[in-house]
């Protein structure tokens, strides 16, 4: 995946160098590349009212405009959904009107005769308020705000923090490498860490250098009740104590002593108590139920400690 | 190099096909940041010494290490940018020089691995519930 990205890279480079030193070979090659990487997006299916690449009919009432103003459609925008430079406002003039030379040549290409073109220049003018409910397909999306999967655990050069001009980016574990084999969940990394120690699916030593040192594991449950409906909280000392020691927590976060610990979920979105790691490492606080997993009892309540 | 951002950039945009080109544009010039989970950005001084800040990705390490290692043993605090690491600590052996000696993992010939940071990105823990909640990490370099 790695060398895909710089060969292709590479390419585009070369491309983007050829048209500079040579215009008059590249003009055509320099506007199919950023036809390829920008305008596919929308003019290849003529989404959201773009003429559609190849189309004639499409492309023949803008033609008869002049370059001039497909030119300037191209490079300022144009309503109802063309962005400026289509939106790669980063792309220096001449590669976009490069780009609309090629579009246009395509279209005139795939030119057909005139009679079948001129009934329907008039339907074509008409249809470009009709297709305003396309026009924002993305206010329609199912979850919009939500991650989509297309963007979760992105490979270091992709994820927007690591710089991908520095050589070492390129050198690290692309995440999905190691988490498509581990037990997925829908939060945080979207993998479920707990269930990949305990399937031994992973086996993180417990101590610098000797890979044989083993936890002692505590298997005790605190349950702390709640406030309102939420169902209580079951607080597993096995899971934690197979990570952490008990020095992480006790005493400094979490007085070891029934009762003496105030833990609300505000200090816990503010970093503190379960927050020092839930919400930070540890799975998330979206993941209400897995804290919040002893339904309330109609019966008198039974002790604090479980087991 | 602004030719490689345009075509990463670009590529986003490609990726992002289903959406319309407007918002498309629109993600092209915000540069959102998506990274893993939990990874830290650590600036306490990379910016002012002019090095890309580190970027510690925990989920690497806890595939290899349990929690307690590095936050029981090595005396790793619990806070983004709480530990006052440097160079100077590292090739004595403290905080990551404790793994990080040619021994148990690479040494720190390796740079660019753990500074790969973009320039002036603020020390924080990414996706954290606190980052969610726009309490916006302050530009770092200057501690």
């Amino acid at each position: 995946m790695m060398t895909r990205r710089f060969s292709t890279l590479a390419a585009c480079l070369l491309l983007s160098a050829t048209a500079l030193t040579s215009p008059s070979f590249a003009q055509n090659d320099a506007g199919k590349a950023v036809y390829d990487k920008v305008c596919v997006a929308c003019h290849s299916a003529g989404i959201a009212g773009a003429p559609k690449f190849g189309d004639a009919k499409d492309w023949e009432p803008r033609i008869k405009t002049g370059m001039n103003a497909l030119y300037e459609s191209a490079l300022k925008g144009k309503a109802p959904a063309m962005p400026a430079k289509g939106g790669a406002t980063d792309l220096p003039d001449a590669d976009i009107k490069a780009a609309v030379d090629y579009m246009v040549a395509a279209a005139k290409g795939g030119a057909k005769p005139a009679a079948a073109a001129a009934p329907q220049a008039a339907p074509a003018a008409a249809a470009a308020p009709a297709p305003a409910p396309q026009a924002n397909p993305a206010a329609l999306n199912f979850n919009r705000l939500l991650k989509p999967a297309s963007k979760r655990n992105p490979p270091p050069p992709e994820d927007g923090i690591h710089d991908p001009e520095n050589d070492g980016t390129h050198a690290l574990q692309p995440p999905l490498t190691v988490f498509q084999s581990l037990p997925r969940s829908n939060a945080g990394n979207r993998v479920d860490w707990v269930k990949a120690l305990d399937t031994n699916q992973i086996g993180p030593r417990w101590d610098r250098t000797d890979p044989t040192a083993a936890p002692v594991v505590m298997d005790l449950n605190i349950v702390r009740e709640v406030k309102g409906s939420m169902p209580d909280v079951v607080y597993p000392h096995k899971q934690h104590t197979a990570w952490l020691d008990c020095s992480n927590c006790h005493p400094q976060i979490f007085i070891p002593q029934k009762g003496a610990n105030q833990i609300s979920m505000a200090a816990i979105l503010l970093g503190q108590k379960c927050g020092v790691c839930h919400g930070k490492v540890a799975f998330p606080v979206s993941e209400c139920r897995i804290c919040h997993s002893k339904k309330k009892n109609v019966m008198p309540v039974k002790n604090a400690q479980a087991n | 190099m602004s030719l490689r951002h345009a075509w990463i950039r670009q590529r986003r945009a490609l990726l992002s096909a289903l959406l319309p080109v407007a918002l498309a544009g629109a993600l092209v010039a915000t540069g959102d940041a998506r990274a893993e989970y939990a990874d830290v950005v650590i600036n306490n001084y990379s910016d002012a010494a002019g090095m890309r800040p580190v970027i510690f990705p925990h989920w690497f390490h806890r595939i290899r290490f349990r929690c307690k290692v590095c936050h029981a043993d090595l005396g790793f605090q619990f806070k983004a940018g709480g530990n006052e690491i440097n160079m100077v600590k590292i090739i004595d052996g403290q905080f990551c020089g404790a793994c990080h000696n040619g021994d148990i993992a690479w040494s720190v010939e390796n740079c660019n691995l753990c500074h790969s940071a973009k320039p002036g990105t603020p020390t924080q823990v990414h996706e954290s519930t606190i980052q969610k909640l726009a309490i916006q990490p302050q530009a770092g370099g200057q501690k």
